[in-house]
């Protein structure tokens, strides 16, 4: 019989971070690279959670984690706004478009 | 449940508490107020920028007001246990509040003279330039991990989208999403780093918890995993403070904003960045196993040097590269951005100082630093002040907007000399002594890496000098017959200000530097023992560490 222990989720958590940073390094769309984020911002969240489950019992981590969940919304509502602003002025959202800066 | 929240406060004064946090409260309530004006008074920018302006000033004076006053109960506050809050109001927090809300007071001022005639949406635009500051003044005040990530957030959100403020803008819709992507990139690792550092500890969020454990930690996968948890925090730290390799966004952002935001960005973000850094290390510092009665002893080199050097080759590859990378620009505005980088190197550097075993080297880096974050202030203020008025009334940043300034408008000329001189870091101005007392404060502890880090400053200081004069060149010995400018009396006075501290500084140096170590004296007093995470033994003393 298998005992889920603090293991298993370390290593969904790590997977999840393994395949947010894949997408975050590949991606040249904006929106791509916000779901990268999204997935590691993910995978700390479980690290929190079960850290506080098996390790500390206090209720620290899970309040931590409800914060980071708060945080990656209010970053997506603006992130998606500045994605539409420049998707108005240069009709993409391909990051390697954006070149007027530079140098 | 209602007896036994009162139980918790009970024997805690919450108006005292309150009134520590007072500033932070203002910029809140002025943010409020800014968002319920236009319902009453109308959208008009002049309306908007004179509720902002009262806010700031509102700031201004319970900043003052709480100088020299620390927390009734020691460290922590907002919280039934002294010393394990989740804000701390102390010295350091209160000093850079003070700092940070003058430099508000000068980008309104700055605001004042350039957008507010052309503004159409005031209202956006000072709830975002508030929040960052709200944020700013919060991550300096803290020692818990969930709340610095918390303010950095609320620091960085405003930031984005007031780098982007302009909508029509491409330049300004590139910047804010480059700064964006790496910030989000940068807030999404320093979370999981705090997420492991939370595992690590064995279920706490403060730092000095986390030095301990680093410290005790012999497992060397535990101490790996300690490590990259380090990393992540020095991650989301290093793109506040636009440290190479994290400086990406710094000159697309600071070129494609507003010359109000990128004068507010260069110092603001950057101080920010420092200082909770300072908080980072401090928090090392103090907790650092001095003796062998204390808690077993520790090597020097297995324990603080390698954060130490981390810190210190971050400092010497994030000058050297933004110098040479300055030498290249030709926009001035984009030039200074770099040059920003290069000082926030030359500021990290006061930061290797700090993890030193030794009480008084440490609070002479601490110091050192407050003192050149002042200093900086002005030098920023004054040449971005002239900047934004060359980019205003000749339509270009570029440097062939600055040909034969000395002729063409000399109350701006005159300013910019003065603060580029400074900015090379030469005598007779204050740019001088900032990084004089850096470089004593690395000499007095006289390491490897602190000799180390005298060279590299030393060169850097060599470099920077031919790109910081090739203005100067460009206006004072070239002229190409450009009509004069004419400049707003205001602005000319602002950026005239900041020359003339820049001078008086030099020469009266001492009310800052004694303000300065007095405020970080408290800091590294050595521990009788090492600190416990209830915090209770030593925080009677600094409370009464008051100057």
């Amino acid at each position: 019989m298998l005992t889920i222990g603090l293991t298993h989720y370390l290593i969904v958590s790590a997977v999840l971070f393994c395949a947010g940073v894949f997408t975050m390094a590949t991606k040249r769309n904006a929106i791509g690279i916000l779901i990268g984020v999204e997935l590691v911002l993910n995978s700390a969240n479980v690290n929190l959670v079960a850290f506080d489950r098996y390790r500390a019992g206090l209720m620290d981590g899970q309040i931590a984690a409800l914060f980071v969940i708060v945080l990656a919304a209010a970053e997506a509502a603006l992130a998606v706004a500045i994605c539409m602003n420049f998707y108005k002025n240069l009709v993409t959202v391909d990051v390697d478009q954006g070149d007027v800066l530079r140098g | 449940m209602i007896a036994a929240a009162s139980d918790i406060w009970a024997g805690i004064d919450i108006g005292g508490q309150l009134r520590l946090f007072s500033p932070e409260i203002a910029l809140v309530a002025t943010m409020l107020a800014i968002v319920t004006a236009p319902m009453l008074l109308g959208r008009g920018a002049r309306t908007i920028g004179t509720v902002a302006t009262l806010g700031v000033l509102a700031a201004l004076v319970l900043v003052l007001r709480n100088f020299g006053v620390v927390a009734p109960e020691g460290q922590g506050v907002l919280t039934p246990e002294a010393g394990s809050g989740m804000l701390i109001a102390d010295h350091l927090g209160t000093f850079f509040k003070l700092v940070l809300i003058v430099f508000l007071g000068g980008v309104t001022a700055l605001w004042w003279m350039g957008s507010a005639s052309t503004e159409r949406d005031a209202p956006e635009f000072f709830i975002l330039l508030l929040g960052s500051a709200l944020g700013m003044a919060l991550m300096v005040s803290t020692t818990n991990l969930l709340m610095m990530v918390i303010a950095i957030e609320t620091a960085s959100l405003p930031s984005y989208a007031i780098v982007g403020f302009n909508k029509r803008d491409a330049k300004g819709a590139e910047a804010s999403l480059k700064y964006m992507v790496f910030g989000a990139i940068s807030a999404a690792t320093l979370i999981y780093g705090v997420s492991l550092l939370y595992g690590l500890t064995g279920g706490s969020l403060e730092i000095g918890d986390v030095a301990r454990a680093w410290y005790a930690e012999t497992s060397g996968a535990n101490r790996l995993a300690l490590g990259l948890g380090l990393i992540g925090l020095l991650v989301g730290i290093g793109f506040k403070i636009s440290a190479v390799p994290l400086h990406f966004w710094c000159p697309d952002a600071f070129e494609g904003a507003k010359t109000e935001v990128t004068t507010w960005l260069s110092v603001a973000s950057k101080a920010a960045g420092l200082l909770l850094l300072a908080r980072v290390v401090h928090g090392f510092t103090v907790n650092l196993p001095i003796t062998k009665a204390d808690a077993g002893f520790l090597p020097y080199w297995s324990s603080v040097a390698p954060l130490a050097w981390g810190v210190g080759l971050m400092s010497i590859v994030t000058c050297t590269w933004a110098n040479f990378a300055a030498y290249r620009q030709s926009n001035v505005k984009r030039m200074l951005a770099y040059s920003s980088i290069a000082h926030a190197g030359y500021m990290l550097m006061a930061g290797a100082v700090f993890l030193s075993p030794s009480a008084p080297d440490a609070t002479a880096g601490m110091s050192a630093l407050l003192t050149y974050i002042v200093i900086y202030m002005f030098m920023n203020l004054g040449a971005f002040g002239v900047v934004a008025m060359v980019g205003w009334r000749a339509g270009s940043e570029e440097m062939s907007a600055f040909t034969g300034l000395i002729r063409r408008a000399p109350l701006l000329a005159v300013p910019m000399i003065v603060c580029l001189v400074s900015l090379v870091g030469l005598p007779p101005f204050a740019g001088f002594i900032g990084k004089w007392w850096v470089l004593v404060a690395l000499g007095r502890q006289g390491t490897l890496l602190s000799w180390v880090l005298i060279t590299a400053a030393a060169l850097n200081t060599l470099f920077s000098l031919y790109y910081y004069m090739r203005v100067v060149v460009q206006m004072t010995l070239r002229d190409d017959g450009r009509p004069a400018l004419s400049i707003p009396v205001g602005g000319a006075a602002l950026v005239n200000f900041c020359a003339v501290a820049l001078c008086v500084l030099f020469v009266f140096v001492d009310p800052v530097k004694r303000a300065s170590e007095r405020y970080a004296s408290g800091l590294f007093e050595p521990r009788p023992t090492v600190r416990v995470s209830t915090g209770d033994a030593d925080a009677p003393a600094l409370a009464e560490r008051a100057p």
